[in-house]
């Protein structure tokens, strides 16, 4: 039996199950897409309830990662093809080029600095831009910058700056084998795409914008440097609305998320109160048709939004919003609860909750990993109830989010991670209890 | 392209102009019109709040008639549409509903076998005749008429029945810009006429016209195109009551889009049809003519 | 206001237009979309529903909050439960009529129906007028057929009431 793990994904979870099988003496190879480890938590603001600062407690895990000496990443990549079975996996991972050397940059910025091409930043949701070369955000690991060549102007610039020679156009992608014993998937989510309610307005009214948008606005790394600011005219909102279920609990056939993502309705508190702290004078409505509060100083949160902070929270689901052409503020169409009429009210902003989906890719990854996926693209259970964490392949496990809407905050997403480490160990070192 | 040419009662009874246009391009366009005989009214949803096994029958009747007749059928009415397909789509899909209506057909001969489909005009000349065929028949181009088109309920929803299968709004939007007029976005595009209210409560139809009306002079239209003749009378007629009223001008023209098709190939239209429009039309004509 | 009957509901979910009843969620989406719950504040879908739930019965069946309703399937189209308000709203009319209530404007499209095959059909002058534009005759609806399915069903019944 091999002793080592391959962890597809990232993000907390994937980082927490890499910790935890390398404390216990596994080679942990950590597979990421992107350019560097952290996920969606290092996007966010702050986390729920406690409202600590996301990145400030997800950085020193990040870091152990890097430093781990039984933790090797490989951020950039992606697995390609699996073969064998439990105990004997041979995981090949391509290694696409950064065109960096890893080794020699030192992510000082200098070349960053000097880039003329600019592209949207998919860290920043799209919200902001970045130079061709770049490092994923202030607190990446590894802390090394990367080149997008489909934006570069090959210009050379940057080549010229590096006083460190890091650059290196030549750069080819690289495929590594792996001799493992078991997998993990820690893949996360995306957001489903809001356009498809159309008669909200995404992508059509700029002051609509989703939460993860609106995430990255708050946050001090953000595009706004952690202004509360709105797309359209960078004036600070003084009146919000958050939508929720869109696209959650929707049973139509073309939308078919029927499920409830089960974090949206904790998230959209938190932000509320966020969005008065910054601004203790704006105007908050929240719009749900159930409060799913549940857990964990949940509901209390909820009571101190309402009583402490002012927050509205409408029991109304919103028909639809119609934008003003004279300010850009956004009219929300809905049920009055209390008078049963039907009213509109002008915003500065709207904030959407879309249903949370699996991540681009998992399907070509499910193909590879031969393990079976539901309806909605989220992987199986091997046994929902008895082996939650085991995927329909043995040998292969999964935590957090890519399992399907999950209870998802941070503590679920590392309790997972733990727990398939010690699935993995049960295993490997051959103590499986039946 | 032949078609069971299903006219409906309202346009015979109060909007010849819109069928003597079809007649007047379908030869231009390769459509052949064959006459349903003894075709019944569609059973529209005034008729479906009264019982809903007489809809589905009623309705049936006439795609039996097409299925003898081995034809599609066109329809030019947005609410004969929705009547014949989801009476169409339930009797395909539901055994129980086939059997009960085929039990009342048998007394009068017939029995649905599901053989028809049922097909709007603007759905046709998008599909079945195609844009390049139009883009051809056309001498002479309106020169950027801004048109709001008025797609109607039914010719989208519901979604269910719909989906994925008609091209709704967006055939509409390019049958607009294929003749040379351009198809603007204003707000509450999907949004209901009111006229279904017509003649049932009047006061809150033309509230909803107004609602309508409100989103396309905000837009900066020149004139409405239907495909309906319902959303025709509601926002013609409309505009009428909606001065006497509700004290508000719009002087907003109303076109049938097969009368937009016909200006567009070369053909004038007559004296009777100018008239038929409550809201004059004559700067569109004057902006034709001056060309 | 009506005493209150629990069966309300499961009768109004065994029509077939009238399934969706049970689905519904009182999330609101439909009153906030629907274009005449903005002009009467008495009609309201949602409200609707849940008077139904809770098995009003002659304030749903007797009122006139059905028959403002514009069919136009906006609520439909928009219920996160695949929903059904706008078929409710035919169930409930169809129950409605089995109860007299039913509008002038309906009971006129109705009889017209039953007698000429057509909801509303061409005045004389109209007629003429075909002819004189070159639209040849107006076509014949064979009445007899239309009447022979609409006495089957009762429909006559339904719409001549007391006459």
């Amino acid at each position: 039996m091999q002793k080592g793990v391959v962890v597809i994904g990232g993000g907390i979870g994937g980082i927490q199950a890499s910790l935890d099988l390398a404390s216990r003496g596994f080679r942990v190879y950590l597979v990421e897409k992107s350019p560097g480890i952290g996920g969606r938590m290092a996007q966010l603001d702050k986390t729920f309830p406690t409202m600590d600062c996301s990145i400030c407690i997800l950085a020193p895990k990040m870091i152990e990662c890097a430093r781990h000496p039984d933790i090797q990443l490989l951020t950039y990549s992606e697995v390609k093809d699996v073969k064998g079975s439990v105990g004997n996996f041979k995981v090949t991972v391509l290694k696409k080029p950064r065109y960096i050397d890893l080794a020699k940059c030192t992510g000082c910025g200098i070349c960053a600095d000097h880039c003329p091409a600019e592209a949207s930043s998919e860290f920043d949701e799209n919200m902001g831009v970045r130079k061709a070369v770049y490092m994923p955000f202030p607190q990446a690991v590894p802390r090394v910058m990367v080149i997008d060549k489909d934006n570069c102007l090959e210009c050379g610039l940057c080549e010229r700056v590096c006083t460190a020679n890091a650059v290196n156009m030549e750069q080819q992608p690289e495929e590594i084998e792996l001799d493992v014993g078991a997998i993990v998937v820690a893949t996360g989510f995306d957001m489903f795409d809001a356009s498809l309610i159309p008669q909200y307005g995404y992508k059509r009214f700029r002051n609509v914008i989703t939460a993860m948008e609106l995430e990255r606005t708050l946050c001090a790394s953000g595009p706004t440097g952690g202004h509360l600011i709105r797309p359209s005219d960078g004036k600070i909102p003084r009146s919000i609305a958050f939508i929720q279920c869109v696209g959650s609990r929707d049973r139509r056939r073309w939308i078919n998320h029927p499920y409830c993502s089960s974090i949206c309705c904790k998230y959209a508190v938190k932000d509320a109160v966020l969005i008065k702290e910054h601004e203790p004078n704006s105007r908050v409505a929240i719009f749900y048709i159930d409060m799913r509060a549940f857990g964990r100083g949940f509901q209390e949160f909820v009571n101190r939004a309402k009583s402490e902070f002012g927050i509205a929270f409408i029991r109304s689901n919103p028909g639809e919003i119609s934008e003003d052409p004279a300010t850009d503020n956004l009219i929300v169409w809905f049920e009055d609860p209390v008078t049963r009429t039907v009213q509109h009210v002008s915003f500065d902003l709207v904030v959407l909750c879309p249903t949370l989906i699996p991540r681009k890719g998992v399907e070509k990854l499910a193909k590879i990993l031969g393990v079976e996926l539901d309806n909605y693209g989220f992987l199986k259970s091997a046994d929902s109830v008895r082996k939650p964490l085991d995927t329909t392949v043995s040998g292969i496990f999964a935590c957090g989010y890519c399992l399907g809407p999950k209870t998802g905050d941070v503590p679920d997403s590392v309790a997972q991670g733990s727990a398939t480490a010690a699935r993995i160990a049960e295993i490997l070192a051959g103590e499986e209890v039946r | 392209m032949k078609y069971a040419f299903f006219l409906g009662c309202l346009i015979p009874a109060r909007e010849p102009n819109y069928e003597n246009s079809v007649r007047k391009i379908a030869p231009e366009l390769g459509i052949e019109l064959v006459e349903m005989k003894g075709a019944n009214c569609c059973a529209p949803f005034g008729i479906q709040s009264v019982d809903y096994t007489s809809w589905l029958a009623l309705a049936a009747r006439n795609l039996c008639i097409a299925e003898q007749m081995g034809l599609d059928i066109l329809t030019l009415c947005n609410d004969c549409y929705e009547s014949l397909l989801m009476t169409n789509t339930i009797l395909k899909e539901e055994k129980e509903n086939r059997d009960r209506v085929n039990e009342i057909l048998a007394d009068v001969g017939l029995e649905f076998k599901g053989k028809t489909d049922v097909k709007i005009f603007s759905d046709v000349l998008y599909e079945d005749v195609g844009l390049e065929k139009l883009k051809n028949a056309v001498k002479e181009p309106f020169n950027g008429l801004r048109v709001a088109v008025q797609p109607g309920c039914h010719l989208t929803r519901p979604k269910r029945i719909h989906f994925g299968e008609q091209m709704g709004v967006t055939a509409l939007d390019e049958l607009v810009e294929a003749v040379g007029a351009r198809s603007i976005a204003y707000e509450r595009k999907e949004a209901c006429c009111g006229g279904p209210l017509r003649g049932i409560n009047d006061e809150v139809a033309l509230h909803v016209a107004k609602q309508k009306l409100d989103g396309v002079r905000a837009a900066g239209a020149d004139c409405v195109v239907s495909v309906c003749p319902f959303c025709y009378f509601e926002l013609d007629m409309g505009q009428l009551e909606i001065k006497r009223h509700l004290k508000e001008e719009y002087n907003l023209p109303v076109l049938h889009l097969a009368e937009l098709l016909r200006m567009a190939m070369g053909m004038r239209l007559e004296e009777w049809e100018v008239r038929a429009h409550r809201i004059p039309i004559t700067e569109i004509l004057k902006v034709k003519e001056a060309k | 206001m009506s005493l209150l009957d629990a069966h309300l509901m499961r009768e109004i979910a065994n029509t077939p237009r009238g399934r969706g009843v049970l689905a519904c969620i009182q999330c609101g989406r439909c009153t906030s979309s629907c274009l005449v719950a903005r002009v009467v504040e008495e009609h309201n879908p949602r409200k609707l529903m849940e008077m139904i739930i809770l098995g009003l019965r002659s304030d749903v069946l007797l009122g006139r909050l059905p028959w403002h309703c514009l069919s136009c399937f906006t609520c439909l189209d928009r219920c996160p439960q695949g929903g059904d308000v706008g078929e409710a709203m035919f169930a409930i009319r169809n129950l409605a009529v089995r109860e007299g209530n039913i509008p002038d404007g309906i009971v006129g499209q109705a009889r017209s129906l039953f007698e000429t095959g057509r909801v509303v059909t061409p005045s004389r002058m109209a007629l003429v007028n075909r002819e004189k534009y070159g639209l040849g005759k107006e076509a014949v609806v064979d009445v007899k057929a239309v009447q022979k399915i609409l006495r089957k069903t009762s429909f006559d019944k339904l719409i001549y009431r007391g006459s």
